[in-house]
């Protein structure tokens, strides 16, 4: 059996899986250690399928804390950013396009230096002595031991930054140090701003993930746990310690994941319906149909790969205007209990709405029962022709798609949706991130530059294929079960005959 | 109507880039990087006057500027607003007199900017126009050959300041020399050429082109979102330019592409599949640029007029090297200024010219 959690913002919910089916779902409030959250949503569902701790054989966990993180600018750490790539690049330094508050959030020490190479091979520049000591003197002086390391065209040839990570490790043997080659994608800046994003996360990274793990600890749970990543996959929860900013965007594409799980549809439009916002995702053979547009995080232009999504003003708490002709995207949040008009506040919401149609019985339906029959009308076409304005842009053009419903807020469908073939409301759709978590598999990405006039075409594959094979391994997938699903060349313009980007992804079972 | 631009400040950046995108065709590489040092520059050095092609005078002295190489080459090897300054102050030194003005090469994709720097840097204007009015493989099928004016004297600068000077016969000699210059200092450098009079750059210059990149990236902003919504402000754009018109020819999905490097080109092909799979799929030839799209025999749009695709969802154009199996795209079409459709230009830009046995058809007459 397996256990999916899903730590966000406001709930943690938590389920069990048998195979396919689910024997216990829990929602809990998220608390502010994320500990005893996380014990009160396991405390339940064990009871609740009165399951033992060792019949667990693994623990998945999908958590929105390092996007929030970053995109509330608070829990990052003081450190180093550490360019290599002199004598270009003069005046662009690491961060130079980032966000002020963002900037100051992380008021990082920067260094630009000499060294890296060029597409040929060749060097750009040789390392200098000199520059690394003063790096290490720098560092030693303000006790900075958080450290991005970004050389010019590493995921080729990563020497610099392997070469300068060890020295600083030699002088300061508790760095805790970042290399952007492990980030893979050739574009300096977009891997660098991974890198940096990754390292101010560290030391809240090992906070978390010693939450997880004592939680499960105290529960007596003495299995592997396991952390999502942004594409669906998993990686041991010792390896987030390393790379939490392989999280970000892991809670749409668990929701998405547990969506196809509940249904078995394989293509399908999903909607999540929260409290403030719809976010509108597509499945496509079972996986989130990616965004082929770069990807910013808290203003930040990064190199991952992330699930398309379009994000909606209208959750439970959506206000709604005195006629019923426009719904959110104001919302009161997590003040609806207290707020919204059933509950006995002074705020139209949209859950007020459904409950004066008679749709749904939530709070106190006499509370809105003088409401205007017509407002109501008018409140509940807006907030469908809302949602299916933004499904018919989702879908893959002219195809008509089934629309799976998550999320607590997806009561407010209360009429069909015009833009879906069919309307899913599966049983436990509450939870289907923490679903879309335990079901999650690993994942492993390499790309390298290189020349078909060195290497043949299959034997570059093959070479790049076993570096994604090893990355996955690292991640915890179980070798026998890895293939590869995409493989991608890219020919260099204007360069030498043969001179080729290749890219592989794998993916595979977690080996359990 | 909208005032005419005088100038182009950092509120102008994001607009002319993205709307290079659109002009590059899937060429002329990602101006994202550009677009910040212009930016710097233009902070530090203040907004950079832009010359209607008609206020050049006659006397002045102009030099094109861009950067010459791999697009993929600068995602790693970082331009710099000090390298594009000192290839001018370089060229200067070389050649012995002061540049009163720059022009583009091309106004496709990061070459839309690097002029715009280089002249901030330097305190002098940029003529509103270029060599293409999109972006195309090779030197000689800018406007600037075609209408006789000579490459050389010209001067390429790399990342560390090592630097080159040309002198050739022809300009198909020149762009094999630069391009060997370029492959061996790094992939990527800087280039000061076809140096010209006042009159020359009116005579041979594609007008208006950066101050219209403005404002069609302007539009895609303003209006971002399915393709087949942009049809129609595109269109009302595009009829009242040098441009003329632009239709929305296919939407679908991208079910191949694979490319392969011939001369020094990247040269493959992309099939593009109907989402409803109503008609036949439509086939894009890339040799750097889209050059060519077709439905079987039918073919719906050729070089010199532009085919740009686009992310269906946003209309965010796609530079070729970033299309990918699995992405959503529409492909519009827009006929090329019309100086591409005149006998001179169609000689070195028809599809011949790049080993595609068609006439040249106005996508339009199609």
């Amino acid at each position: 059996m397996r256990i999916g959690i899903d730590v966000g913002g406001t709930h943690t919910d938590a389920v069990i899986l048998e195979g396919d089916k689910v024997i216990a779902a829990t929602k809990a409030l998220t608390t502010e250690n994320v500990v005893s959250g996380i014990s009160n949503a396991l405390d339940e569902i064990l009871s609740m399928g009165g399951v033992k701790e060792n019949q667990i054989e693994t623990v998945m966990i999908g958590t929105t804390q390092f996007t929030n993180a970053v995109i509330e600018r608070r829990s990052l750490a003081r450190m180093a950013a550490v360019r290599i790539g002199l004598p270009s690049g003069k005046g662009m330094p690491p961060m130079v396009d980032w966000p002020g508050d963002m900037k100051s959030a992380i008021n990082a020490q920067v260094h630009m230096m000499h060294g890296g190479y060029l597409y040929d091979g060749h060097r750009l520049a040789d390392l200098r002595d000199g520059e690394i000591a003063a790096l290490i003197r720098e560092l030693k002086k303000e006790d900075i031991k958080n450290i991005s390391i970004a050389s010019a065209f590493s995921p080729m040839n990563a020497e610099p930054e392997i070469k300068v990570a060890q020295a600083i490790r030699d002088a300061i043997p508790q760095a805790q140090i970042t290399l952007s080659h492990e980030f893979g994608r050739l574009g300096l800046m977009e891997r660098e701003n991974a890198s940096i994003l990754n390292t101010a996360l560290l030391p809240f990274a090992a906070k978390v993930v010693d939450a997880f793990q004592s939680a499960l600890k105290k529960r007596g749970l003495k299995c592997p746990a396991y952390i999502s990543q942004n594409d669906g996959t998993l990686m041991s929860s010792d390896f987030v310690r390393k790379f939490p900013a392989l999280t970000f965007s892991s809670g749409p594409t668990n929701s998405l994941r547990g969506a196809f799980k509940l249904t078995g549809l394989e293509d399908a439009i999903v909607v999540d319906i929260g409290g403030t916002t719809s976010d509108i995702g597509v499945l496509q053979g079972g996986f989130p149909r990616e965004s082929n547009v770069i990807i910013d995080i808290g203003g930040i232009r990064t190199n991952f790969r992330m699930p398309d999504i379009m994000a909606i003003g209208l959750g439970g708490g959506s206000l709604v205007s005195e006629n019923g002709h426009k719904v959110g995207p104001q919302s009161v949040g997590h003040n609806l209990v207290k707020e919204g008009m059933v509950f006995g506040g002074h705020i139209l919401t949209a859950t007020d709405i459904i409950v004066a149609s008679g749709d749904k019985k939530i709070g106190d339906p006499n509370k809105v029962k003088a409401l205007d029959q017509r407002l109501v009308k008018d409140a509940k076409k807006t907030m469908h022709s809302l949602l299916d304005r933004t499904i018919e842009m989702m879908k893959p053009g002219g195809k008509s798609l089934p629309v799976i419903l998550v999320g607590g807020g997806s009561v407010l469908v209360t009429d069909g949706l015009k833009a879906a073939s069919k309307l899913y409301r599966p049983e436990n759709a509450g939870v289907a991130n923490a679903i879309g978590a335990a079901i999650a598999q690993v994942g492993g990405e390499a790309e390298r530059m290189l020349s078909y006039r060195n290497i043949s075409r299959e034997d570059a594959i093959a070479q790049v294929t076993r570096a994604a094979r090893e990355k996955a391994v690292a991640a915890g997938a179980d070798a026998s079960t890895i293939r590869a699903i995409d493989v991608e060349e890219t020919a260099i313009p204007y360069m030498d005959e043969g001179a080729t980007r290749l890219r592989v992804k794998v993916i595979g079972e977690l080996a359990l | 109507m909208n005032d005419k631009l005088t100038y182009i400040d950092l509120e102008h950046l994001d607009d002319l880039a993205l709307g290079s995108v659109f002009l590059a065709t899937g060429g002329g590489g990602d101006p994202y990087v550009p677009k910040l040092i212009t930016a710097q520059a233009i902070k530090a050095y203040g907004p950079v006057a832009l010359l209607e092609p008609k206020e050049v005078q006659d006397e002045m002295f102009i030099v094109t500027v861009g950067s010459v190489g791999a697009p993929t080459v600068s995602l790693e090897l970082l331009p710099s607003v000090q390298e594009a300054a000192e290839t001018l102050d370089a060229y200067e030194k070389f050649i012995g007199r002061r540049i009163d003005a720059i022009a583009s090469f091309e106004i496709g994709g990061g070459n839309s900017v690097i002029p715009i720097c280089a002249a901030a840097a330097k305190g002098i204007p940029v003529v509103d126009g270029d060599g293409m009015g999109r972006a195309l493989p090779e030197a000689q099928m800018m406007s600037y050959p075609i209408g006789g004016v000579k490459p050389t004297p010209a001067l390429a600068y790399d990342y560390a300041g090592n630097r080159a000077t040309f002198e050739t016969d022809t300009t198909e000699t020149y762009e094999r020399h630069i391009r060997a210059f370029s492959m061996s200092a790094g992939g990527m450098v800087t280039a000061a050429e076809h140096p010209m009079t006042g009159r020359q750059v009116k005579d041979t210059i594609i007008p208006g082109t950066v101050s219209f990149s403005v404002k069609l990236g302007a539009l895609l902003r303003q209006k971002r979102g399915q393709a087949p919504s942009l049809e129609a402000p595109l269109q009302q754009l595009f009829k009242g330019s040098i441009y003329g018109e632009c239709r929305l020819i296919y939407s679908g999905k991208v079910i191949d592409k694979t490319t392969r490097i011939i001369g020094g080109y990247d040269i493959g092909e992309a099939t593009i599949e109907d989402f409803s799979a109503a008609q036949e799929n439509l086939l894009v030839n890339i040799k750097n640029e889209y050059l060519l799209a077709r439905q079987g025999d039918r073919v719906r749009a050729s070089v010199p007029d532009l085919i740009t695709i686009v992310d269906f969802e946003t209309g965010v154009p796609i530079n070729a090297e970033r299309l990918r199996y699995g992405q959503r795209v529409a492909v519009f079409a827009t006929g090329c200024p019309d100086f591409y459709r005149s006998q001179k230009a169609l000689k070195v830009v028809a599809p011949r010219c790049f080993g595609f046995d068609i006439d040249y058809v106005p996508f339009e007459e199609l």
